[in-house]
């Protein structure tokens, strides 16, 4: 009996003494995965942060400065001066009691919408009712890359940047059709057809009008023809191109004279009726930028972009001049009657698309037979 | 066979929650951006008014009718008032019928500034919204100086009137028209010259003098036509005082459409409208009599009233407004009160008017009558 019992005592000190080693292996173990992930890390993150300390200056850029919260802040200004401006017209005071001058008015207003409550209409496709206004406000914020602030306070520069901005801006319009039809509202799917309607005609004055500074600086880039207009701006050799470029830009929008889209006492609020909450502010904030990056277009293409008083900085005098647009674009918005769908359509191609290629076939012939334009313009 | 394009109708309500449908609610039949049928439905707004006139004693009628339309308070109290003084047989001070009379016009002024904001808020142009709005502060104003409100003012009651004018109250109406007369040229360039105000409105909601008054309608919009109906002149009410005034009926004569008016020829008309009114109050101010405003006994004599029918009617600034009023023998009550509002007639005109107009015209033909839901849905 006690044989049995002392072997089998024995197995149990022998698996005793095992264990420490058994425990430290283990140990081995863990402590080599977590070197190996720690040392992968190191070297992940040196590599990440050579990258940012080798482009600190281009990262600045596309947050900081002419990047995502300089563009939202303007943002959030320009609704301001909008607001503020439409109600000096109106003779009103427009927003005054949050902050000075009502300047904490917006961040009010969007706290108070986005902690709304989000009501989906039952026959709305929600996936893409959640998705479509993101969307927008991203391919109305994503050209504001291509936008020279300066020659050196510039996000991306590509040889054809001017087209590429088009392409982002004519997704516009197909977004608003697409939020009017999954709406599943008549009045959102008459209103996403005539954004759509109003975009159609008013790309082509648009993009015609853009040809005649693209000729005359000779590039597509939108830095190439802000340098070109370093002797003359080309508001004084196109001026009825920067007419039509101001006005198809306003169509384009939609917004007050052209407004038919969202017309609120026809079609509610047309395609963006049935959007509520946060959903709604994106696509309010959509047509604000998109009025933004048409006034910061016109600069570029007509008043010179960041040339202006020599002793200042280029970002500035693009800024000012920025500024002048946007008083512009509110002032023209806020003094008319409503045109009708027919009306506009009617409209653009009659008078904007012939005078849009008038102008340009003039500044051709000029530069042609004028003898000293040509030097003018390359900076002789 | 070819396929009927009517058969492919999208049918949409226009109201009771739309922005611009405060309280009504038309069914629209659209084909692509045309309108093939318009269906006005009342209803939505009804307060039961003639019901709640016959709880009410003679006296206390009145703010009834001003409920149904604020803009014409004054002018809308008055059908009540006029059918209580015909049964009690109550005769007016003469101070009071010049009163009565000077306050319904201003009312007229301030129901036309407050439309002209309406018809260009439809049109998408809200400056010209708030610019008249402005203007019709000074109104209310004096209104609020007169009675104390500015909206719903119980200013007259059977018999003569619950307030009396003093020289503040003069001071203030003088202003109002003063400013009204400063801005009104500007206001006529920024509709009447404005291109894209023409091209919204020339040419739409277009109808002949003889359909309208098939259609029963009055005021504004027949005048527009160049028939000069107006009760003030037809039949003067010996309780008002537009007899002590030199006045002609407004009325447009369209070179190009005669007998016709649109959309744009009705807005020239309230212009005209507006004149009219001012020219009869700058008359009237210097003629005021002194003496009472009301019959002591006028009180007593309306508490109860004697067996009788009576139909009082006023021109209003949408077009004729009158009451048919009965009563039973030593009544407190009346025992009926027929409202016959204006706009009930212009509402329905939409109903031929309306089809083959494009969508976005519905709400300018729509504002352009000036209809007011109070007065279809009492």
């Amino acid at each position: 009996m006690t044989g049995g019992a002392v072997l089998q005592f024995e197995w149990f000190v022998d698996w005793l003494r095992g264990l420490p080693q058994w425990v430290f292996n283990i140990i081995e173990v863990i402590r080599g995965i977590i070197y190996g992930i720690y040392d992968w890390l190191w070297v992940v993150i040196n590599l990440l942060w050579t990258l940012v300390i080798d482009n600190i200056f281009f990262l600045f850029k596309a947050v900081i400065f002419p990047g995502l919260i300089f563009v939202v802040m303007g943002l959030i200004f320009f609704v301001w001066f909008t607001r503020k401006l439409w109600g000096r017209i109106q003779m009103r005071r427009g927003p005054m009691h949050m902050g000075k001058y009502g300047g904490v008015q917006l961040f009010a207003d969007a706290i108070k919408l986005i902690s709304k409550e989000i009501i989906i209409p039952d026959k709305a496709h929600r996936w893409a009712y959640r998705f479509l206004p993101s969307l927008l406000l991203v391919v109305v914020l994503v050209p504001f890359a291509f936008i020279p602030w300066d020659t050196v306070w510039f996000i991306a520069d590509l040889s054809v940047s001017l087209v590429l901005v088009f392409a982002f801006l004519a997704a516009v319009p197909v977004i608003a059709l697409l939020a009017g039809w999954i709406s599943g509202s008549k009045y959102s799917l008459i209103g996403g057809f005539r954004a759509a309607n109003n975009q159609f005609a008013a790309e082509i004055p648009m993009i015609m009008s853009s040809v005649g500074p693209a000729m005359l600086a000779g590039s597509l880039s939108i830095m190439g023809i802000a340098l070109a207009q370093s002797s003359v701006w080309f508001i004084f050799l196109l001026p009825i191109n920067f007419a039509t470029f101001l006005t198809a830009s306003i169509i384009s929008v939609g917004v007050f004279p052209f407004d038919a889209p969202v017309a609120d006492s026809e079609i509610i609020f047309g395609w963006r009726t049935e959007f509520s909450g946060v959903y709604f502010t994106l696509t309010y904030f959509a047509e604000f930028a998109e009025q933004m990056l048409y006034s910061a277009l016109m600069v570029t293409f007509f008043f010179g972009g960041f040339y202006g008083v020599p002793w200042l900085p280029g970002a500035v005098n693009f800024i000012i001049k920025f500024l002048i647009m946007l008083f512009v674009f509110v002032t023209v918005s806020s003094s008319f009657h409503r045109l009708r769908q027919d009306q506009i359509v009617r409209y653009c191609w009659k008078y904007l698309l012939p005078l849009s290629m008038l102008n340009v076939i003039i500044a051709m012939l000029a530069i042609v037979y004028v003898p000293g334009l040509a030097l003018l313009l390359v900076g002789g | 066979m070819t396929p009927d394009i009517l058969d492919e109708t999208v049918e949409v309500w226009f109201g009771p929650q739309h922005v611009s449908a405060h309280g009504w609610a038309t069914k629209l039949k659209l084909v692509g951006d045309f309108i093939v049928e318009c269906d006005p439905h009342a209803g939505y707004f009804h307060r039961s008014a003639e019901k709640c006139l016959e709880y009410r004693n003679f006296r206390q009628g009145s703010p009834i009718l001003e409920r149904l339309c604020m803009l014409e308070a004054f002018l809308a109290e008055y059908p009540y008032i006029s059918a209580v003084e015909q049964i009690a047989g109550l005769v007016v001070p003469e101070r009071a019928k010049v009163l009565r009379t000077i306050m319904m016009e201003a009312s007229r002024i301030h129901s036309y500034q407050f439309w002209w904001g309406q018809l260009s808020a439809e049109m998408g142009f809200f400056a010209m919204t708030l610019w008249p709005w402005v203007d019709r502060e000074f109104f209310l104003d004096t209104f609020e100086e007169l009675t104390g409100v500015r909206h719903s003012p119980h200013f007259s009651t059977p018999g003569g009137l619950r307030f009396d004018f003093t020289e503040k109250v003069l001071a203030k109406l003088e202003k109002a028209i003063q400013v009204l007369e400063y801005n009104m040229p500007k206001f006529e360039d920024m509709l009447m010259k404005s291109p894209l105000f023409r091209m919204r409105t020339e040419g739409v909601g277009q109808y002949s003098a003889k359909e309208a008054l098939r259609w029963g309608l009055s005021g504004p919009n027949i005048k527009a036509c160049g028939i000069p109906m107006d009760l003030r002149k037809d039949q003067p009410d010996p309780n008002l005082a537009y007899d002590m005034v030199d006045w002609e009926v407004p009325i447009l004569e369209h070179p190009d459409h005669p007998g016709e008016s649109d959309a744009y020829d009705r807005m020239v008309q309230r212009f005209n409208e507006v004149k009219t009114s001012v020219d009869i109050i700058k008359q009237l101010i210097p003629q005021i009599p002194d003496g009472p405003i009301i019959d002591p006994k006028a009180r007593a004599k309306a508490n109860r009233l004697p067996e009788g029918e009576a139909y009082g009617r006023v021109e209003g600034a949408r077009g004729i407004t009158s009451l048919w009023l009965k009563t039973l023998e030593k009544a407190q009550t009346p025992y009926r009160a027929k409202i016959r509002g204006p706009c009930f007639h212009s509402y329905y005109a939409l109903k031929h008017l309306v089809p083959s107009a494009r969508f976005a015209d519905f709400i300018v033909i729509f504002g352009s009558l000036d209809p007011y839901p109070g007065w279809w849905d009492r």
